[in-house]
């Protein structure tokens, strides 16, 4: 008989017959084996088998005890002992696996973790909070919350079930479009203050920055407030009273001239101060908050002011340096008659925006005709890409105070792996996975079921979700009807179709492999569809921005079908419907292949072209958003807008072993060097803060759109 | 002449969208060229009627608009150059007069030869002079080194007066 015995955690405890005995008794009562009188002599035979073995450990115990039971021909007895066993070192191992997680943040060993999010800065401590709080929040969601075919498929690379950090755990949505006009105009409670509707424009931006801070800790996704130009319109007039009134007290000559003035500058240092505010906050989400300002319809010069003061204050930066903003994600509406030629009232703006986005990245655009073709209303997308749809029922806002639930994306290039070339079977399994899809997005919905407002009063109570709820009342009735809408999501089109038809020829030369993945897509959506009938619920198709997906999907397929040229060989997926980051085609070309992508998913999509610095040609930027202006409804442009604040130099800087590099004076010192990229749909800063080893890998291998020769 | 290459769609050489041709042959052989390959002007491929053709074509499409014409190389105004490069410009002026023509030169605009200056005249701005490495600026427009100029040619022939504008044909 062994004197000790190795646990699996290394401790050393003294050997004792009664546990294993309790073991064999639990398995036999558990196949009803009634033949108790054989544990005396099972148990000799294990004690003398052991004794070859000293010290000994956990592993051997259990063989010798399976042989034994075997020998005595208790072989269903063994199985339950196996199985049992099999449960208890799964436990064991997901027990050691949060366990690891945990030791991983702390040591800042585990650098998937720490870099999974380019808006996280994982060294300080509430984002470290934070993603304590997500491993813990994605452990239990995993143990006990969800299917097990669901997390399954999710650790597989099958299905991918977003944020798993903060849902299902916590019963949190993902973006949403806030009723900022309603809490504005109404008014609502902050904590322990009444906020009442502001003067002046000065305070109602302020209010408005307080708004994001409070809806960016209680939700995960992006904060968007759609028409900002439009809703705060009316706190600039009152600010010309005000200043108006002033001139009159103070007797001042012109006094119409002095008011405007006045309220010109105090809207721009409003929407400064605004800028200064969503860059510095840190929700309790441990990160800025994703937040996108959509504008441009207005047409009042109080509008017109707040969208100058909007670019005005971008192209200013921020800082020191004036460094690029990386929030708030400007998204600008273009209009027909209203700002997109040159004899419309709003030009100007357009103009001014074209130099902010040479210098700036953002504003993106939304062309207003393409928006309501695709999504059937025109509106600012939640976050980066979610688009709502339109919905006009009873006097109700169509959009504002409106949301989005989760997002499950879908792993393609997998399923047509699996499929080996054969597009039937490759349709047969996407239908299987699509129901798998089906119940891990039900199981957000669930989740959602039966919470009171109170756990988000902001939310809830407050006019952020554009209804105002007592405490105690369910939610779900703000989510229901199609009010909300909860997305299937999908990555790498690109790698499915060379995944069944071979890598030649290009997706872009080939029709055949066109017209499939536009059958995808189509497919995808009718899912959507159907699951819209068959419940109440918003389903919708969103195309994926896979910040740290399209590593995660890719690392996995490689390890089960090893490297596929045109697959898996370049260690990420292509976002979407989106053209492969290199193949060299003008933007004007991939426009037109994007095109018909987004009227199919039209739960989220963006297109991007990728140009060289045009601070210098904003007329060659102009033609590409004119042209976009008559085929895509969501355009963004990403140009080199890096800047060296030692010799001054404005554009691409090139990535080296040292790091981002200045071209002109060869400065490589993080702090005097601003680097800017996309990562998702919104900006970041990879010498600051790394992408994802995936993403780096695809932002390298971008090819600029303008440099084709015939 | 032989051509190195044609982008139909181009930003960076000029304002606007354009059209950019480049073509072989430069005698400069300026030290850090960014296109050296293209001195030798039997280099690349020849310049043919039907390129000259899809040219036209390109900058009159309506579809993706173009402001101009950008010339570069090599080297346009290289002696062996001049008369493809005068017939295109010639052409380009003649059937779609809205469209601008830059062009790049190595050589300086007051040395231009007789036979460089009838293609001067067709031409909207000139940016002249060989590239000098030492004085290399990332931060220039439409110029890779300071001692070169963006010279909009009607101002300055209306300055200089030294091309006799009656033998311009
Ligand atoms: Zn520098």
């Amino acid at each position: 008989m062994p004197e000790h015995v190795i646990k699996r955690d290394g401790q050393t405890i003294p050997f004792n017959i009664h546990r294993i005995e309790t073991a064999i008794v639990k398995a036999m009562g558990s196949v009803q084996c009634h033949q108790t009188h054989l544990l005396p002599l099972l148990c000799t035979d294990i004690e003398r088998e052991l004794s070859g073995h000293q010290p000994c450990d956990i592993d051997t115990i259990q063989q010798v005890v399976e042989a034994a039971l075997i020998r005595h021909r208790l072989v269903d007895v063994a199985r339950s002992y196996i199985a049992y066993r099999r449960t208890r070192d799964i436990e064991r191992e997901r027990r050691s696996k949060l366990n690891d997680d945990i030791v991983g943040l702390i040591s800042r060993r585990n650098s998937a973790l720490l870099n999974e999010n380019a808006n996280k800065d994982s060294y300080v401590i509430p984002t470290q909070r934070d993603l304590l709080a997500g491993i813990v929040a994605r452990h239990i969601a995993k143990t006990q919350l969800l299917p097990q075919d669901v997390v399954q498929a999710h650790e597989h690379g099958d299905i991918h079930y977003h944020d798993l950090d903060y849902a299902p755990f916590f019963p949190m949505f993902n973006c949403m479009l806030v009723d900022l006009e309603g809490m504005l105009t109404q008014g609502f409670r902050m904590g322990n203050a009444e906020i009442e509707p502001p003067k002046s424009i000065t305070t109602a931006a302020h209010v408005t920055a307080q708004i994001i801070a409070q809806v960016a800790s209680h939700i995960y996704g992006g904060t968007t407030i759609d028409r900002i130009d439009e809703i705060l319109a009316p706190y600039v007039t009152a600010s010309f009273h005000k200043h108006l009134t002033t001139a009159e007290q103070w007797n001042i000559a012109d006094v119409n001239a002095y008011a405007m003035q006045q309220t010109e500058r105090e809207c721009f240092d409003a929407f400064q101060a605004l800028e200064y505010e969503v860059n510095t906050l840190h929700t309790s989400n441990g990160q800025t908050p994703f937040v996108t300002f959509g504008f441009g319809l207005g047409q009042g010069w109080q509008e017109r002011l707040i969208q100058k003061a909007i670019l005005k204050v971008r192209l200013a930066g921020l800082g020191r340096n004036r460094k690029t903003a990386v929030f708030p994600k400007l998204v600008l509406a273009i209009k027909e008659g209203l700002n997109r030629s040159t004899n419309d009232p709003n030009y100007d703006i357009k103009q001014l925006a074209l130099q902010c986005a040479s210098q700036r990245m953002y504003p993106d655009i939304l062309n207003y005709d393409q928006v309501v073709l695709a999504t059937g209303s025109f509106k600012t997308p939640m976050g980066c890409r979610s688009f709502l749809d339109n919905r006009q029922q009873n006097s109700e806002h169509p959009h504002a105070g409106r949301n989005n639930l989760g997002v499950v994306s879908i792993n393609l290039p997998r399923i047509a792996l699996l499929a080996e070339q054969d597009s039937a079977r490759f349709f047969a399994l996407l239908h299987q996975r699509l129901a798998l899809c089906f119940s891990a997005l039900m199981s957000r919905v669930d989740r959602l079921k039966g919470v009171k407002a109170r756990v988000a009063p902001i939310l809830y109570m407050e006019g952020a979700c554009g209804i105002r709820l007592k405490a105690d009342d369910d939610i779900f009735q703000l989510f229901h009807d199609g009010r909300a809408t909860v997305s299937l999501g999908y990555i790498g089109l690109h790698e499915t179709a060379n995944a069944l038809f071979g890598r030649e020829p290009h997706i872009y030369d080939c029709e055949h492999k066109q017209r499939f993945a536009i059958a995808v897509v189509e497919t995808l959506k009718q899912a959507t569809d159907q699951w819209r009938q068959k419940t109440d619920l918003g389903f919708s198709l969103y195309s994926t921005p896979s910040e740290s997906l399209c590593a995660r999907f890719c690392e996995l397929d490689t390890k089960e079908f090893g490297v596929i040229p045109g697959v898996t060989d370049k260690g990420y997926y292509t976002n979407s419907f989106h053209l492969d980051v290199e193949k060299k085609v003008t933007p004007y070309d991939k426009i037109l292949f994007e095109k018909p992508y987004p009227r199919i998913a039209s739960g989220g999509f963006i297109c991007y072209g990728e140009f060289p610095n045009l601070q210098h040609n904003l007329k060659a930027l102009e033609d590409v958003w004119d042209f976009s202006y008559r085929h895509v409804p969501y355009y963004g442009t990403n140009t080199p807008i890096d800047e060296c604040f030692r010799c001054g130099f404005q554009g691409e800087f090139n990535c080296t072993a040292k790091g981002f590099c200045c071209p002109a004076c060869a400065n490589h010192d993080p702090q005097s060097i601003s680097v800017t990229r996309r990562v998702c749909g919104y900006l970041g800063a990879p010498n600051a803060r790394p992408f994802n080893a995936g993403k780096q890998e695809e932002v390298k291998r971008r090819v600029k759109h303008l440099a084709t020769p015939l | 002449m032989n051509y190195h290459a044609y982008y139909p769609i181009d930003v960076v050489n000029g304002p606007g969208t354009r059209c950019t041709l480049f073509v072989s042959g430069c005698e400069h052989r300026c030290r850090g060229c960014y296109n050296a390959a293209t001195w030798n002007p039997h280099n690349g491929l020849p310049f043919t009627p039907q390129l000259e053709e899809r040219i036209l074509q390109d900058l009159a499409d309506t579809d993706i608009p173009r402001q101009g014409l950008s010339l570069s190389g090599g080297d346009p105004l290289y002696p062996a150059n001049l008369s493809a490069v005068f017939s295109l410009v010639k052409r380009v002026k003649q059937e779609l007069p809205d469209k601008d023509i830059w062009c790049w030169t190595g050589y300086r605009l007051g040395q231009l030869t007789k036979q460089q200056q009838r293609v001067l005249s067709f031409i909207d701005v000139l940016i002249d002079g060989p590239f000098v490495e030492p004085l290399k600026d990332p931060r220039l427009v439409w110029r890779g080194s300071q001692n070169q100029r963006v010279v909009p040619i009607a101002a300055w022939l209306a300055a200089n007066h030294r091309v006799d504008t009656q033998s311009i044909g």
